[in-house]
């Protein structure tokens, strides 16, 4: 068959192209908001259950930092609103404590960080940015969705059950999670989990061979690989992370789903609980380790790379400047998409894992620095004697480098496995990784929305709010993430209940109370960013230049509101990269204007 | 194109406007699902290795898998049984290998006879699972109770048998969704769907699918049967 | 006009043939590797390098559903290869994982006696074992 009838069959709408901008379909209020089919409704449903579940995630978090800050102080008003379960004598209980933990860490990794960030960005940038009419396949996108949607219902009833939501760590090691007699979150609510993280298993992989596919086949004329944004080669390496990984971890729940359910014991072996000898025999919970991690190392990257795409797009469209390295930024991009499918073991350097294998693991973690490395440089290289605009979006890609930094250089002490026995599990750790993927991805996120508001709705975001949104969260997140550090260094384990009646971590008790205070304020911030983000999508200015930030890249050429098919009329065709900022004196040149004559080489 | 393309001029196959591979997207998400299965099942296998390599010792299969159906007590039979279920895979799959040529041929009829034929190859594939799986229960193997012993003659864990049922039922679902998906193409192709729509292109895909079902079965094969 | 790469040399019959003898060949050769395993020692030099020697039989039958019947070995070379570089992920997904199971067995075979004691002994008496699992089974 004809390459031309492979790329344009798949969309319905290239058959009535010249029309589309006529007279559209008849879009009912069901197939326009509920079962879009269009990307860039679908990607607005990933953003917006994404916020809330990020709500949901942070409140959680304000509440495990009541305790943990506050151990005792009580909170009757807590236990009213709550009920028993959590908050018993006005404190919170030791098991609402771990299901708190728990849940915290599975929403913000697998529904904000993934299906809210991937899902949204990969969704929205991709067609617009390689120049097609949508996905390559609408329906599935649509699937996808609602299976996170999906995901997100089990997941948040489990909140409700009788027994708890699951509370054994987002790990969910066996054998805790394995057996319901062994904690009442692992009963009811870890049948939940699993049913949830399945069906978001599924969501992620409908949407990751879609953006691949989509990447490859469905690029306008012109843009060849080397001429895409860097924002979609990383969701492309982010979809090639989730296609390769997702699966084996569902392979690791279906084997623990059995050993739940059905009598196995894959993960099971020499086990009392409560005095009683289990039967389960032959198995091994490093084997869970194992497959677990294999997904959840990969994880971390589906979570950064992302962000590091958009800031990467972002630091130089407001530097003025083209980014430094663009084949350097995807050659890291792609070094670092192999090496986190190799490393995944250094998460378990002291649950028994052989010696000889960690230290292999040790190397390839620290290999991992090289591309990091060069990407900061890149960065920081951009950004030097730029002509820097501070827009929104600047401000939080460069706290995204900034974060990125400070917490990549500690993720160098936890990838040796000598250090890592005295820091593994401590609060060391929990610096470590929130300010290197967790806040520094939601710097990449919150970067992404300043940015790209104006083509979702547009409308411009309040700069004003968008400051002290920026200001309060950077300064807070270093306040609250920073100390941690010198309590991981003294050993202060994490996921206990209460550090006061620990003679070793008493000392902390107002660093703690400190870390709680900020946590409140910073999580109180976030809520100018949700009135700004809601309110601006009816009230907020609006956008009278198709192009405000000025930006080469195909998204801007669309009309300030576009529709389902993105260009009313022929796909523009594209003739330069995406990063010709400053060039021959004018400030920037879209790609799609063709190469002049007398145009200077780069 | 604007230009005919000549043999001298090499074809710009990743300058956009068109796929690089010169495969519709749909054939390129099958093959990245399958690429993403492969991994499911490998974890699977890759789980039961290490399993067997952290336990002393193991299950012959020879001792286990050695009867078929009618066969006189007393008598064993290794590796007969499991190898015709091989063979019924193969030739099911060298069938859809020519229901999916004749559909590039536009040969509605030929479609129609060679996916009957692997829809029936598949059938009988998972009849013989569905014998072996009673046949094993009679003995007393079934999820989390394994009636064999290890080679050396000490007791065997049940993971032999947990691993066994899992991955055979996960093979033999995606054997059964497999037919499921033939029976769907040799609907629509007797409805002249394809005719209507020029290609068989689906069915192309259908077959990628039925192949890796194949592909899985050599694997599983090998892991339980023979090593 | 757009040039094409498969619908010319898509699998002639020829080659559908040759490669349903070769597949029967190999899978009749690893039966008979099968069978004449049987009577090896267990954990012999002889036995392991013919285990071996079914799994590079194996891999040669993946090579040719996926390269000739799922008809990869006519794609795009550049296709071919953005499927087959992923899956070398899998050397390290063994290597690690199966060396980390060999590992653990012998770790507790030094560390822990009473496991050790327990994995060698022998069961003797066959039926009971069998009838005592059966009761188990049900749960």
């Amino acid at each position: 068959m004809s390459n031309e009838a492979v790329l344009h069959t798949p969309s319905s709408y290239a058959v009535h192209d010249d029309h589309a901008h006529d007279h559209h379909h008849h879009e009912t209020f069901i197939t326009k908001y509920v079962f879009s089919q269009d990307h860039k409704m679908i990607s607005k449903q990933f953003l917006i259950t994404g916020m809330i579940w990020a709500l949901i995630g942070g409140l959680l978090s304000v509440l495990f930092r009541l305790q943990l800050g506050y151990p005792d102080s009580k909170f009757p008003w807590l236990q009213d609103l709550l009920g028993k379960f959590w908050v018993e004598d006005g404190r919170i209980t030791a098991q609402a404590y771990y299901a708190l933990v728990t849940t915290h860490g599975t929403v913000l990794i697998f529904f904000v960080l993934t299906a809210g960030l991937s899902g949204t960005f990969a969704n929205f940038l991709i067609p617009l940015q390689i120049g097609a009419r949508d996905m390559a396949s609408p329906f599935m996108n649509m699937l996808s969705y609602w299976f996170f949607f999906a995901a997100s219902c089990v997941m948040f009833s489990s909140l409700f059950v009788e027994t708890g939501p699951f509370s054994g760590g987002w790990t969910a090691y066996p054998p805790l999670s394995a057996l319901g007699q062994a904690s009442p979150g692992s009963k009811t609510g870890m049948d939940l989990w699993l049913i949830s993280m399945a069906l978001f298993v599924v969501s992620t992989l409908l949407g990751g061979l879609n953006y691949v596919a989509t990447v490859l086949n469905m690029r306008t004329k012109g843009m060849s690989m080397t001429r895409l944004p860097l924002t979609i080669w990383a969701l492309f390496f982010t979809a090639i992370l989730g296609i390769l990984t997702f699966p084996v971890l569902f392979s690791g729940f279906i084997l623990l789903i059995f050993d739940r359910n059905f009598g196995t014991s894959f993960y099971l072996s020499d086990l009392y609980v409560n005095g009683t000898v289990l039967p389960n025999e032959g198995g091994s919970a490093i084997l869970y380790q194992h497959l677990f991690w294999f997904l959840a190392h990969p994880e971390v990257y589906i979570v950064m790379l992302p962000a590091m795409g958009m800031v990467s797009e972002i630091l130089s469209i407001n530097s003025r400047k083209p980014i430094f390295g663009y084949i350097a930024m995807v050659g890291s991009l792609f070094a670092i998409t192999c090496l986190a499918l190799i490393v995944w073991a250094h998460h378990m350097f002291v649950t028994g894992l052989n010696p000889f294998l960690g230290s292999i693991f040790v190397l390839f973690t620290l290999l991992i620095a090289v591309p990091s490395a060069i990407k900061v440089f890149n960065w920081l290289t951009t950004l030097w004697r730029g002509n820097i605009r501070f827009t929104p979006g600047m401000m939080f890609a460069i706290g995204f480098v900034s974060l990125f930094i400070s917490g990549g250089l500690t993720g160098i002490w936890l990838g040796n496995s000598a250090l890592d026995i005295h820091l593994h599990d401590t609060y060391f750790n929990i610096a470590h990784f929130h300010l290197v993927m967790g806040v520094a991805s939601f710097f990449g996120m919150f970067a992404g929305v300043y940015h790209w508001y104006p083509k979702m709705y547009g409308r411009q975001l309040n700069n004003t709010l968008a400051y002290i949104h920026f200001w309060v969260t950077m300064i807070g997140a270093y306040l609250i993430f920073w100390p941690m550090h010198y309590e991981g260094l003294a050993g202060m384990p994490r996921r206990y209940y209460d550090y006061s009646i620990w003679e070793s971590f008493k000392q902390f008790a107002e660093l703690n109370r400190f870390i709680s205070t900020v946590v409140i304020i910073v999580f109180a911030t976030q809520f100018l960013f949700l009135f700004n983000f809601f309110y601006s999508i009816f009230k907020g200015r609006k956008v009278t230049n198709t192009n405000p930030w000025g930006a080469n890249t195909l998204e801007w050429t669309t009309p300030i509101n576009p529709g389902h098919g993105n260009w009313p009329g022929e796909i523009p065709e594209v003739h330069r990269w995406a990063y010709d900022y400053g060039k021959d004196d004018r400030e920037f040149i879209p790609q799609t204007e063709p190469v002049g004559a007398n145009e200077s080489h780069h | 194109m604007s230009t005919p393309t000549t043999a001298a001029v090499p074809t710009k196959w990743w300058s956009g406007g068109r796929s690089p591979f010169n495969v519709e997207y749909g054939k390129l998400m099958m093959w990245y699902f399958l690429m993403s299965d492969a991994f499911t099942f490998g974890a699977f296998l890759i789980a039961y290795g290490t399993i067997r390599f952290s336990s002393t010792s193991w299950p012959n299969p020879n001792e286990v898998f050695q009867s078929y159906p009618g066969m006189s007590e007393g008598t064993s039979a290794p590796l007969v049984f499991v190898s015709i279920m091989t063979f019924i895979l193969i030739i099911s799959s060298v069938t859809m290998v020519l229901a999916v040529r004749a559909g590039q041929e536009m040969k509605k009829n030929k479609v129609v006879l060679n996916l009957i034929l692997t829809i029936i190859g598949g059938l009988a594939f998972l009849s013989c699972q569905a014998w072996e799986w009673t046949h094993l229960h009679h003995e007393g193997a079934w999820w989390g109770s394994n009636p064999f012993l290890n080679e050396d003659g000490t007791q065997s864990s049940t993971n032999f048998t947990n691993f066994f049922f899992t991955i055979t039922g996960f093979h033999g679902f995606h054997v059964f969704s497999g037919v499921i998906i033939n029976i769907i193409m040799l609907i629509m192709t007797l409805n002249n769907v394809f005719e209507k729509r020029g290609h068989y292109l689906m069915i192309e895909k259908a077959g990628l699918y039925w192949h890796f079902v194949d592909l899985v079965w050599v694997f599983v094969f090998t892991c339980f049967y023979l090593i | 006009m757009q040039p094409t790469t498969h619908a010319e040399q898509h699998g002639n019959k020829h080659e559908i043939r040759n490669v349903t003898i070769i597949l029967t060949v190999l899978t009749l050769l690893e039966l008979s590797l099968g069978f004449a395993m049987m009577k090896m020692a267990d954990g012999s030099t002889a036995k392991i390098s013919t285990k071996i020697a079914i799994i590079i039989l194996m891999l040669a039958k993946a090579y040719y559903i996926v390269g000739y019947f799922m008809h990869l070995k006519h794609e795009i070379r550049n296709l071919i290869m953005t499927i087959v570089v992923p899956l070398t992920l899998f050397i390290w997904f063994i290597i690690a994982f199966l060396g980390d199971g060999e590992s653990y067995k012998n770790l507790r075979n030094t560390y822990d006696a009473h496991k050790k004691a327990v994995s060698t002994q022998k069961v003797e008496v066959k039926k009971e074992v069998k009838e005592v699992h059966v009761d188990d089974a049900k749960h």
